[in-house]
């Protein structure tokens, strides 16, 4: 009982802090001047939704219990290459397709071998990581591909509704990744499995099945990126997605799922997302230089995170 | 009379309203072998935890050569002269036979002389007549060879009483004839041994004197020379069996789970029964026997299970739990921290096993899952407002209550497969659940349970099957049910040639 309240206790003191953090945020966002301007909040919208779609995908691979992938960022520059290349031989929809194609099986068979096989999610994301570089190499002999003028990309540029077609591709994916993980089978299965992957297999669950099905969409989520990348800069090369996979981690992280599994949402990642990216922006606009916008980053982050863990922790 | 080496009188200790040890008091002598009885929960690990100085006791005292110790913690017993060998063997696994000998000792100062140790870590391995080399891994040792170098870890430290917890429990024939020999030389060292065991044959052959525990209580303490193996059953069943179990109605209702040629390497050798549908059908076994591995084999959880099973003239694949889950076997874990609940809340985990049954227009609906969660919950009792609590922090018998309703409101029913029922069950929920069970088997289930506790066995069981490391021994069923037969066949059973004769 005393056990029970003192968690209590603990918790609304763990969220009181979280709304100060937000609040001291806002109030920062408010007294900078230039940030609520158009011009440096579509730069921000922009730049977040390329990690942002990676960040919902690799929540897939959180919550079903194998931490996190090395390789998604990889994944977005095969895909973004890929689809440059399909699309300048076959057109736009066969770009997409390729891309997604391409995506969903590169993230899908690490996912059968680790969820098949019980291999080590990150050592098998590290050889993969490895592979798709080496095998991207050679295809491309690490050039850069550019897409043909009128290819039929150009209508997918610009903005609706005011916002960045990225953005926009971004909440889309958050929407769909939110209602695959709490409203499907599939998705209350990949919370089964992290939360228990032994009690998901003693109640009859396919835990190969699940997992693998989780990288799928990871791989998926992350070729989105791809073809945004490719729409956005006219062309595709390997240095594409390099850093995705730490900032996509980060954002998994402050958005409060637990990197044991189980727990957390694509919502909680989007709001990771956004948070991170307003801090390096706000760093940005107050003139600091790069390496010190890292380091406070960074700072931030961790502390975010010690306070998430703060709030979960139990004996 | 002779000089006591170890003296314990009147020691008492409650975990909370539990009285885990009431007034318990022994003596034993230089160079006794002392075996400790009794059942799960009579207080034998607390006894030696006590000694250990892991608990304080709440009253009593503790002597060792007549003088009263308040004994510390584990190092200032090593100290004393006493020393554990524990059913979990404390080897670091990768590290040498000699690293793990002195590893934690006092002995051993930042700058020492490592020949020394080597020469005295080899004479004690000799002692023991050990046949494996100083240098090797302790991970590619067997598990008797294991448990050998935890006693000579025990030598060099000179410890003069010996607590050995279940030594045998894991141990081949082969093992066990080497363990005894040591313990003899150890006694005619005048090194004495306290001897915790389930198996009574062994108190006859190695132990020279037997004390039974029971509820926390000392019933009886004599030589093994003045006592039957049907006087030691007796005290330590002792009691009358508490009202705590329903009747038994057997319902008969069509088609078995039929077992036949069961195979689980090291384990289990062409194992085959039948559970017959509206009835409980125990394994009773103890640590070793296979028990626990039969009830996760037919769930489909050991994946190199081999032989055949089916329910009702249907085969059923071995080996997924995917597909005996299909065939509608249910499992009921014996461990619920590890493989019976998910880290989530009470709602989710009790249609956890089903959740695409709740779905509207294909996507999930929460209010259909609270509906059917709300209705497992009361039909195994668990409080419908508790439905949005972590599963963890329910206490044991709601966890366990949870697990039972996961597996209720199935279709059509099937089989379900329980290892310890009320393990970590408090005595209310327990009478609860025993009435759950029999429910069950009125809608027609076939139940399988093991459980080490035997009384819970006769209680429920309308067929027990006996097994001993293994093997099947023997199969009672309806009155021919017999808690001494049973004890007897799972602790030092006459062989199945033997009995044929």
């Amino acid at each position: 009982m005393s056990r029970q309240a003192f968690a209590l206790n603990q918790l609304t003191a763990v969220a009181w802090l979280r709304l100060l953090f937000v609040a001291a945020l806002a109030a920062a966002v408010a007294l900078t001047p230039g940030f609520l301007s158009a011009p440096s909040l579509l730069t921000l919208l922009t730049t977040v939704s390329f990690v942002g779609c990676v960040a919902v995908g690799m929540t897939f691979i959180t919550l079903s219990g194998n931490i996190m992938s090395f390789s998604l960022g990889a994944t977005v520059a095969a895909c973004a290459v890929t689809f440059v290349t399909v699309l300048n031989a076959a057109g736009v929809v066969a770009g997409i397709v390729a891309a997604l194609a391409v995506g969903g099986l590169l993230s899908g068979v690490q996912g059968a071998i680790i969820g098949g096989l019980r291999a080590n999610p990150i050592i098998v994301s590290i050889a993969a990581l490895a592979l798709i570089h080496g095998g991207l190499n050679f295809i491309t002999g690490n050039a850069t591909v550019n897409a043909n003028p009128g290819a039929g990309h150009e209508i997918l540029r610009g903005k609706l509704f005011g916002l960045p077609v990225e953005f926009l591709a971004l909440l889309i994916l958050v929407v769909v990744g939110q209602v695959i993980l709490s409203r499907t089978t599939f998705g209350r299965h990949i919370y089964f499995v992290g939360s228990g992957v032994r009690a998901a297999e003693a109640v009859g669950l396919r835990v190969g099945r699940v997992v693998t099905g989780a990288y799928v969409c990871a791989g998926l989520f992350s070729a989105v990126a791809g073809v945004l990348l490719g729409l956005r800069y006219n062309q595709a090369n390997m240095e594409y997605g390099i850093g995705y996979d730490y900032d996509a981690i980060a954002a998994i992280l402050v958005g409060g799922t637990a990197i044991q599994g189980g727990h957390g949402s694509a919502i909680r990642t989007f709001a990771g997302v956004i948070f991170i990216a307003t801090i390096q922006v706000l760093l940005l606009l107050h003139g600091f230089r790069q390496e010190w916008q890292y380091l406070i980053a960074g700072v931030i982050v961790l502390l975010v995170v010690m306070l998430q863990t703060a709030g979960r922790r139990r004996v | 009379m002779v000089a006591q080496l170890l003296s314990v009188s009147a020691l008492t200790k409650s975990f909370g309203a539990v009285q885990a040890l009431r007034g318990v008091s022994l003596d034993l002598g230089k160079g006794e072998i002392r075996a400790i009885c009794g059942e799960n929960g009579a207080g034998k690990s607390t006894l030696v935890k006590l000694l250990m100085g892991l608990y304080a006791p709440d009253s009593g005292t503790v002597s060792i050569d007549g003088a009263a110790v308040r004994i510390e913690g584990p190092q200032h017993a090593h100290r004393l002269g006493l020393a554990l060998v524990a059913q979990e063997l404390s080897l670091a696994p990768h590290l040498s036979v000699l690293d793990n000998i002195w590893l934690g000792s006092e002995d051993v100062p930042l700058f020492h002389r490592r020949g020394d140790l080597r020469r005295r870590a080899a004479e004690a391995l000799e002692k023991l007549d050990a046949g494996f080399d100083l240098d090797e891994p302790v991970s590619r040792l067997k598990v008797g060879q294991r448990q050998l170098v935890e006693i000579a870890r025990l030598l060099t430290r000179d410890s003069r009483i010996l607590i050995l917890d279940e030594p045998t429990a894991t141990l081949s024939d082969v093992e066990i004839a080497r363990l005894f020999s040591v313990l003899r030389s150890l006694r005619a060292e005048g090194r004495s041994v306290i001897y915790i065991t389930h198996r009574l044959g062994e108190v006859f052959e190695i132990c020279d004197s037997v004390t039974v525990l029971r509820n926390g209580e000392h019933i009886s303490t004599n030589p093994v020379s003045a006592i039957t193996r049907d006087a030691l059953i007796g005290d330590m069943l002792g009691r009358s069996f508490a009202e705590i179990y329903p009747p038994k109605r057997p319902a008969e209702h069509e088609g078995v789970l039929t077992v036949d040629g069961l195979h689980i390497p090291g384990t289990v050798e062409r194992l085959s029964f039948t559970a017959p549908r509206g009835k409980i059908t125990a394994l009773a076994g103890q640590i070793g026997s296979g028990a626990t591995e039969v009830a996760r084999a037919i769930a489909g959880l050991v994946h190199d299970a081999t032989g055949t099973l089916s329910l009702g003239g249907r085969p059923v694949p071995l080996g997924s739990a995917h597909a005996s889950r299909r065939a509608g076997i249910m499992f009921v874990s014996e461990d619920r921290a590890v493989d019976g609940l998910f880290h989530r809340n009470v709602l989710e985990n009790l249609v956890a096993s089903d959740v695409g049954r709740y779905t509207q227009s294909g996507l999930l609906s929460f209010p259909r899952m609270r509906a059917g969660a709300e209705k497992r919950a009361e039909l195994v009792g668990v409080d419908k407002s508790r439905l949005a609590a972590n599963a963890f922090d329910l206490s044991g018998g709601n966890q366990q209550k949870v697990l039972f309703g996961r597996v209720s409101g199935a279709s059509e029913p099937g089989v379900l497969v329980m290892n310890e029922p009320t393990r970590g069950v408090d005595i209310g929920a327990r009478a609860d659940i025993y009435a759950l069970m029999r429910d069950f088997c009125r809608q027609g289930y076939a139940l399988l349970m093991t459980s080490s506790d035997l009384e819970e066995v006769v209680g429920m069981a309308d067929i027990v099957i006996t097994l001993y490391r293994g093997q099947m021994i023997g199969r009672y069923e309806g009155a021919a049910i017999d808690i001494a037969a049973i004890l007897s066949d799972i602790t030092h059973p006459v062989s199945p040639s033997e009995r044929a004769a």
